[in-house]
């Protein structure tokens, strides 16, 4: 792993993800890893791939298929002071572990005083021809759920800075890691040892005439479309949607006027709900046309090739939909 | 028929004896007080009540060691005694006090004692299993001499999280005691409509190798004696352990439930031979205190009852100004 990332100086985002997780168990021994085959096998995507031999069997731990199982002993163990991290298969088996997340891992900090420091890494995302239950983007579930942070790495640098701010924190960190942008996304490696703060947005491209407020796979979206529409977009890329960077996008929409919210969860989940929410009640006055939503529909992530590429959003038909909002 | 003593069990000496009693008392007198409060208008929300079954909350509470962690559930209010909560600690929590263990954010019976290795309680049935397992790992991984307990009643063995939670301890071998309080009934439901094989100690051994005993759940000596082996056996390196203590839920599910469910005259039966705190009593007769010291240990616990309510009615109620303080324990710069 470490040889792949050296000689050129240009990682993945996976790459990224693993290196956050190698040099996060090398600072601290509290940290361990556990979730399905994710040892000798390496991790269904290979994300953990040579952590087993680095690590030993006690840090890199192969589990059960039991979600709701291994979640809720990794907040027993971080009850403990310990910094598990979690790997689902799937983000989209985080139904399984629904209940130990929400009730368990949210709440106790509020009622007791005592943290939760557990990291879940949750690969997430279409464009992968997965299907219904390896597709989906169930980061909308949690959004809104008080003691939980959630965070969508949209850059190389993002997905190794936001690791590592997730192992550190004190608080239940759900960490969505996009599939699609595995393998196609690459960048310079961030310096060991990088953060990324856990809260605050990021401007991915400074503009004066619309703003795109996305995040995850969203914000290459983006960038590819802002490169072909006629006018000067800004860039939102939240990297933590829970809680909310509220200022940035309200900064931004205040000098732009005008907004889109790109998410690729369905749109009527995701995180959208909550943005469309604040700029209803807080940006009124500085827009210049309605709030729009690109997003797909309210349906699972279909299989078929024709479906899925029809369902997400492309480059071209987010910069359609910018045209549109910059039209108006 | 006249009450059961406890059976003579020689690895419980007389201090633990005593302290037994206190606990047993503290539940029971505490319980009752309670109740009365709700009745009165002066308890918000619902009481729920480990009548019948405080043998083993005092019992299993003083099995463990001072670094050792637990995660009670709701009938197990001796064990947080046994734990050093004060009476006014647990009764500031069921009037919602800003002092209260859970700074009046839950209620009754939902708390726990961070300093003190007491998870707090969580309603969700079976989420303590995995989540003592984990506990227990953490004690594994750092080659600590500690054990991690919960309690569950056999309505949690119906639940995914018991056995998913039983397989992993089994699987990693930790060391994490499961005490399953068998009281007959989960809420209305008797044991016979929740599952075939009623014997869990049986299915626990069977199922995941765990070694799991029963035990006579009324019995404080008994469980105190049988959890306390478990809870070395698992200190010291022998892997997860259950112990199946057997009762009747001398109440309703909480106060509001009259327990109607119940067949006629069965509790008072029950509590006639097997009452829990008479049980101890008797047995305390037997090895020698008298009328006059056993009734000052029922004064003492009456009094200790007493004065934690009088401190926790003086307590201040919280400032809704403050309610979003701790949703994290870093909020997002």
């Amino acid at each position: 792993m470490s040889a792949e990332i050296g000689p050129t100086g240009s990682i993945t985002y996976l790459e990224a993800i693993s290196a956050a997780l190698q040099d996060a168990m090398r600072d601290d021994d509290r940290v361990f890893l556990l979730g399905e085959d994710i040892g000798a096998f390496g991790g269904a995507f290979g994300v953990t791939t040579g952590l087993l031999d680095e690590f030993g069997e006690a840090r890199v731990m192969d589990t059960p298929i039991a979600e709701e199982g291994f979640v809720g002993a990794a907040i027993g163990a971080a009850w403990m002071g310990e910094r598990p991290v979690v790997e689902l298969q799937f983000a989209d088996f985080i139904t399984c572990a629904f209940d130990p997340i929400v009730t368990v891992a949210a709440k106790t900090h509020w009622r007791s005083g005592q943290s939760i420091p557990i990291t879940i890494r949750c690969p997430t995302g279409g464009g992968v021809r997965g299907g219904p239950f390896h597709s989906g983007s169930p980061e909308g579930w949690f959004v809104g759920t008080a003691g939980l942070k959630i965070v969508c790495p949209g850059t190389v640098e993002d997905a190794y800075g936001l690791l590592r701010a997730a192992i550190d924190d004190p608080d239940p960190v759900l960490y969505f890691e996009h599939k699609r942008l595995y393998r196609t996304l690459r960048a310079d490696a961030p310096p060991t040892g990088h953060r990324t703060p856990i809260g605050p947005a990021a401007i991915a491209r400074a503009g004066d005439d619309a703003t795109v407020v996305t995040y995850g796979s969203g914000v290459s979206t983006a960038l590819a479309a802002a490169a072909l529409v006629d006018g000067d977009v800004e860039i939102v890329d939240l990297r933590t949607i829970w809680p909310l960077d509220e200022q940035t996008i309200l900064t931004s929409i205040e000098k732009t006027s005008r907004v889109l919210v790109l998410q690729e969860a369905s749109r009527s989940t995701g995180a959208a709900g909550v943005i469309l929410s604040l700029i209803a009640r807080r940006s009124f006055e500085h827009l210049d046309a309605p709030p729009a939503l690109h997003a797909p529909p309210d349906t699972p992530v279909p299989f078929a090739p024709e479906l899925e590429d029809g369902y997400m959003p492309s480059v071209e038909s987010t910069a359609a939909a910018l045209d549109q909002l910059l039209a108006y | 028929m006249p009450i059961e003593p406890c059976a003579e069990a020689p690895s419980v000496n007389a201090d633990e004896r005593v302290e037994l009693f206190r606990l047993v008392l503290l539940q029971r007198l505490f319980e009752d007080r309670v109740m009365a409060l709700y009745r009165q208008g002066r308890v918000p929300g619902s009481v729920y009540t480990g009548r019948g079954q405080e043998a083993v909350a005092a019992g299993a509470g003083l099995a463990l060691c001072p670094d050792d962690v637990v995660a009670p559930l709701n009938r197990e209010l001796a064990c947080h005694f046994a734990r050093g909560a004060t009476t006014a600690d647990v009764f500031r929590n069921f009037f919602g006090k800003a002092t209260s263990p859970t700074f009046g954010r839950d209620g009754n019976m939902h708390f726990g004692a961070p300093a003190q290795g007491v998870f707090p309680l969580v309603s969700m049935l079976g989420d303590l299993v995995p989540l003592v397992a984990g506990a227990a790992l953490a004690f594994k991984r750092r080659g600590e001499r500690r054990v991690a307990m919960t309690f569950l009643g056999e309505g949690a063995f119906s639940v995914g999280d018991t056995h998913e939670g039983l397989n992993l301890a089994a699987v990693w071998q930790v060391p994490a005691v499961f005490v399953i309080q068998s009281n007959r009934y989960s809420y209305s439901t008797p044991v016979a409509r929740q599952m075939v094989n009623t014997n869990i100690a049986q299915r626990i051994y069977g199922g995941w190798s765990i070694p799991a005993e029963r035990v006579d759940g009324t019995d404080a000596l008994a469980v105190l004696d049988t959890v306390r082996a478990a809870v070395e056996r698992a200190r010291n390196g022998n892997g997860p352990q259950a112990v199946e203590a057997l009762s009747v839920r001398m109440h309703g599910h909480a106060a509001h439930d009259d327990a109607r469910y119940m067949p006629d005259g069965m509790r008072e039966e029950f509590a006639e031979r097997f009452d829990p705190v008479e049980r101890l009593a008797a047995r305390l007769a037997l090895d020698g205190f008298d009328s006059h010291a056993i009734q000052g240990m029922r004064d003492a616990a009456l009094a200790e009852v007493d004065a934690g309510l009088a401190e926790a009615e003086q307590a201040p109620a919280p400032d809704p100004a403050t309610l979003e303080n701790g949703v994290y324990a870093a909020p997002p710069s």
